[in-house]
């Protein structure tokens, strides 16, 4: 008997226990998370953690080496049932280079059983102008922009973005983010991976952390910065007394202090300072960023 | 499948080395074959010209061109990216093959027509049609099973050598030496039996039931070539 809890009925994504295999590697292993309905959910992780390979399962362009993967309920294989609900964003663009931006979204909208325009969905990426230009002569963040605007024809209500803003600037980012929350604002589900990993801290519900094809972590932002502890750093003059809290003393009277209570911890310390008079040199509080928890990861640390 | 089947054709169109080497190159070579049809006719037959124009037309235009198109796409991510659609599997390769074989066929048919045209009727039109559309979708298949070890459509001038200059070298020596020596052989090898229909539907001479026998070794090859297809062609570039 499954000890899993019972999944809700505004659950879009359903995976339970996946593994995938390449022959001898093992790329996923018993990976099990689920996805709510109007969630961002990212799916973040070193290269090769099994990301993409976990999307591909999902999209239905892989099958499970074992293990279950529910979409709406049913097999992501079964694309007559799943793809008219379903926006995929290819890691790689999959466009061919002898048609035009407006003939490739118009032959993938078409294929995508969903009612939408080529011209609603090239504004959003600001390709209008590029519409008869063929992909061939499209730069390479203009082709993600283009397979952007492929993803979000016909508003689908789950739509997948394998490395969205990969080769973007920093304005066709902002754009892409905003279609993003718009899509959310309307209801859409969204799955992605991003090696971005402020973007994911800013936009995501609730991130998985792959290493080495498993989850090290899986829960909101705070849920896996909690995991390791923020840092407090500071100098103090020559005849100040030692400081309350216990740290780890650096050279020249520094001071870096390590805390996962930083908003107590740092009360007492600026307490301490203002009841001795002490000025607190260079002070500065640093909360735990996913690029702290990411680097445990690859430095080995496995943070409770 | 009708809207892959247009862009498809938009895509042949747009590329000039494929559509030379598809549309051109064949044409070119059958109406060489027209042309010279007297001295032709003396080396085999009337019906020897329109096999060796069938699969001229089977091996370079189809065959070639559907290897070269199906390794591109795949290299280009373009059929992972209409697998990403609601679009299935069978309608995908529908598409991506309609235009290459309507190109075929309305080669063939108007070299044909205008080859019976200028020399002689062809003795049985309904074997004839049967012969050549088997021996099509045999070239098909094997295309799909060809672009399946084809990683890039440069690779593609290599593969489709040993099978296009195979399946001619078999179509001029039974259609020339005939099938009275080495019988068995030369009706199992691909393409041979199939050869031997379109010569007696364009000679004649034969009775309907001996042509009729040649089916089950052309038949025989489609479904290999069906099967080969089915185990070979890939979808993904291998990782």
């Amino acid at each position: 008997m499954s000890t899993r809890p019972a999944i809700s009925t505004s659950t879009v994504i359903d995976v339970d226990t996946l593994n995938l295999s390449y022959g001898d590697f093992h790329a996923v292993k018993d990976l099990s998370f689920h996805v709510e309905q109007g969630e961002l959910y990212a799916l973040l992780g070193t290269n090769g953690s099994g990301k993409t390979s976990t999307l591909e399962v999902i999209e239905g362009h892989r099958k499970a080496s074992s293990g279950d993967v529910r979409v709406f309920g049913k097999s992501p294989t079964d694309r007559g049932a799943v793809r008219p609900r379903m926006g995929i964003m290819l890691q790689e663009s999959g466009f061919s280079p002898d048609l035009t931006v407006a003939e490739s979204v118009r032959l993938v909208g078409r294929l995508s059983g969903r009612e939408d325009t080529v011209d609603r969905v090239l504004g959003i990426v600001d390709l209008t102008r590029k519409a008869d230009t063929r992909v061939s002569q499209l730069s390479g963040g203009e082709k993600r922009r283009l397979d952007f605007a492929t993803a979000v024809y016909g508003r689908p209500e789950l739509i997948v973005l394998d490395e969205p803003t990969t080769g973007l600037d920093i304005a066709s980012r902002d754009a892409l983010w905003d279609a993003v929350q718009q899509l959310l604002q309307d209801g859409s589900t969204i799955v992605l991976t991003t090696h971005y990993l402020e973007e994911a801290q800013q936009r995501a519900d609730r991130i998985g952390l792959m290493h080495d094809g498993a989850f090290v972590h899986q829960g909101t932002v705070s849920d896996l910065t909690r995991t390791l502890p923020a840092s407090i750093q500071f100098s103090l003059p020559r005849d100040a007394p030692a400081p309350p809290l216990q740290s780890a003393p650096l050279a020249d009277r520094s001071y870096a202090i390590e805390t996962f209570t930083l908003q107590e911890d740092l009360k007492t310390l600026l307490d301490w300072a203002h009841d001795h008079t002490v000025e607190l040199q260079g002070l500065q509080a640093a909360p735990t960023r996913l690029d702290d928890v990411f680097r445990a990861i690859g430095a080995g640390q496995t943070a409770s | 499948m009708l809207p892959i089947a247009h862009s498809e054709l938009i895509q042949i169109f747009r590329n000039r080395a494929v559509l030379i080497a598809s549309l051109f190159m064949p044409a070119a070579a059958s109406a060489f074959f027209v042309h010279y049809r007297d001295t032709f006719e003396r080396i085999g037959s009337l019906g020897y010209i329109a096999a060796v124009i069938a699969f001229t037309i089977g091996a370079f235009s189809l065959y070639a061109t559907t290897v070269t198109t199906l390794a591109a796409r795949r290299q280009d991510l373009f059929l992972k990216r209409l697998r990403s659609t609601a679009a299935g599997d069978a309608s995908i390769l529908s598409g991506q093959m309609l235009p290459v074989s309507a190109i075929s066929l309305v080669q063939v048919s108007v070299i044909l027509v205008v080859f019976a045209v200028i020399s002689e009727r062809p003795a049985d039109i309904a074997l004839l049609v049967v012969a050549i559309l088997a021996s099509f979708v045999m070239m098909l298949a094997l295309g799909m099973a060809t672009a399946g070890v084809t990683r890039s459509p440069e690779h593609a001038q290599v593969t489709t050598l040993p099978l296009s200059l195979g399946i001619i070298a078999v179509v001029n020596w039974v259609a020339i030496t005939g099938t009275e020596s080495l019988t068995l052989l030369k009706r199992l090898l691909p393409g041979g039996a199939a050869t031997e229909l379109v010569v007696n539907a364009w000679d004649g001479g034969v009775a309907l039931t001996d042509s009729l026998f040649l089916l089950a070794p052309t038949l025989a090859w489609v479904v290999v070539a069906v099967a080969l297809a089915a185990n070979m062609f890939r979808w993904e570039p291998r990782r």
